[in-house]
């Protein structure tokens, strides 16, 4: 009896169960097809469900979007490398292209000066370049590309755009030697361009020369402009040689001190140019 | 050949000096590479052989330097011959010395010659000052140590006789002077 009543409780409590899900489904199948057959408006259970699925969806999509990034950060860092040599060779041939731009506007500039020169000296003029410099601590000279092939002869004053360099000490058919004006062994007639008064200027082997034989009843100052005379007819008349720097009267000798700093820096020579003239011998 | 070749060396040395370390006519800090030469000879080449190869590389630095000729020639033999009689007089042959001897003898030249220089001809050269002098010892000091190894490269292969003797290195027993 007892088992009997058990199998009917039991069959009971299934179909209430069942009855209970069909119910359900039903309902809930109800509902969908009003929502979807009916005005198409969004209700408060939309929004119950909008507010409770809302903070989900953004955690997901923050997931979403940090492993995407972290993926593409991965990516790029595979191709990183690559990208980076080939900037760095841009960057290598960018100052390359740099230095050369910087290099030629100061050639530019220095064979302009030269032109200029050139241009406005009636004295034909033959251009050279520097090849070689004097190694020796005691003497100045360099050496130039152009001999007496081209015109180039012993005593021939030689200049830049901004003054006087030297002169020509030796030639070949091919090169010449080229004493500096601030050679110890070079001195040169010159005047001070303001008064007129004229001295002898001799190299000191450093980038600086001494007037000398000047008398100390002569007014110099510094800053005075210093040109050649042209007495001896090496040198054309009134090419720049200096300014002065400093003027020092001892209380003995006949003759002020004066430093004078060259026209042309010695130290960036490249360019020159051979004023082609008779030939002078000097000693 | 080998004369020739040391020659060769030489001028290629001159050609260096004067352009490559020469940055402009101011530049101080070239250092004598042909005076490193000038050591090498004085002590590994014959009195004769010596003389041969010096001739044209001083003719060639008198061309390229200076105002008074056979000023390098005089240089390069007074270095050569001092050197010389070192080398044969002094009672330590070991090469670590040899080098320091090359400088010191750069300076005791230079300051001989400049005395020369200043009685007979005051007016052209530049006077003595101790910093650039120093700076060229200095520089031929430390430039004879790689040179010297290139030099005796050089010369063994040309000689054609390979040994494992290295420059610097130290040779075992008495390194003093035997009678001979």
């Amino acid at each position: 009896m007892k088992k009997n009543s058990r199998r009917q409780g039991k069959g009971s409590v299934k179909t209430f169960r069942f009855v209970l899900f069909t119910g359900t489904v039903v309902t809930f199948a109800l509902i969908l097809l009003i929502i979807i057959l009916g005005d198409q408006q969004v209700g408060p259970v939309h929004k119950v469900i909008f507010e409770g699925a809302g903070p989900l969806q953004k955690a997901v999509a923050k997931i979403s979007d940090s492993v995407h990034s972290v993926k593409k950060k991965y990516i790029d860092l595979l191709t990183v490398r690559e990208e980076k040599e080939r900037l760095w060779r841009e960057l290598q041939e960018c100052r390359t292209t740099a230095y050369a731009n910087r290099g030629a506007v100061a050639l530019n500039a220095r064979l302009r000066k030269l032109l200029d020169f050139k241009e406005s000296s009636n004295q034909p003029t033959i251009t050279a370049q520097i090849i070689g410099k004097d190694p020796s601590l005691w003497f100045r000279s360099v050496i130039i590309d152009r001999g007496s092939i081209d015109g180039v002869g012993k005593g021939m004053p030689v200049v830049t755009g901004e003054g006087i360099v030297g002169q020509v000490y030796a030639s070949s058919s091919d090169y010449s030697k080229v004493l500096l004006a601030i050679a110890p062994s070079s001195a040169i007639d010159v005047l001070l361009q303001g008064s007129r008064i004229r001295g002898i200027l001799k190299g000191t082997g450093k980038n600086l020369y001494r007037l000398e034989y000047i008398l100390k009843t002569a007014e110099v100052f510094a800053g005075d402009r210093v040109v050649t005379a042209g007495y001896g007819g090496m040198f054309p008349t009134g090419l720049p040689v200096g300014i002065v720097s400093k003027v020092t009267r001892n209380r003995r000798g006949m003759f002020l001190e004066i430093e004078v700093v060259p026209a042309v820096d010695f130290r960036t020579l490249e360019n020159l140019l051979v004023i082609e003239r008779e030939k002078k011998v000097f000693n | 050949m080998l004369t020739l070749s040391f020659i060769a060396v030489g001028l290629l040395l001159v050609v260096i000096q004067t352009t490559f370390f020469m940055p402009s006519p101011l530049w101080i800090a070239s250092p004598d590479l042909y005076y490193i030469l000038i050591g090498y000879l004085a002590y590994n080449f014959t009195f004769l052989r010596g003389i041969v190869v010096i001739l044209p590389i001083s003719m060639v630095l008198d061309v390229y330097s200076g105002t008074i000729i056979g000023m390098y020639p005089t240089i390069c033999y007074l270095g050569y011959f001092m050197l010389k009689f070192m080398v044969d007089k002094m009672p330590v042959r070991k090469s670590l010395y040899q080098l320091p001897l090359v400088a010191l003898s750069y300076l005791v030249v230079n300051w001989v010659l400049l005395m020369m220089l200043d009685f007979f001809q005051p007016q052209a050269i530049a006077g003595w000052e101790w910093f650039p002098i120093l700076l060229r010892v200095f520089l031929i000091y430390f430039f004879s140590f790689p040179l010297f190894r290139f030099f005796t490269f050089l010369d063994k292969r040309l000689r054609g006789r390979i040994s494992s003797t290295r420059f610097t290195r130290s040779l075992p027993g008495n390194q003093f002077r035997q009678d001979e």
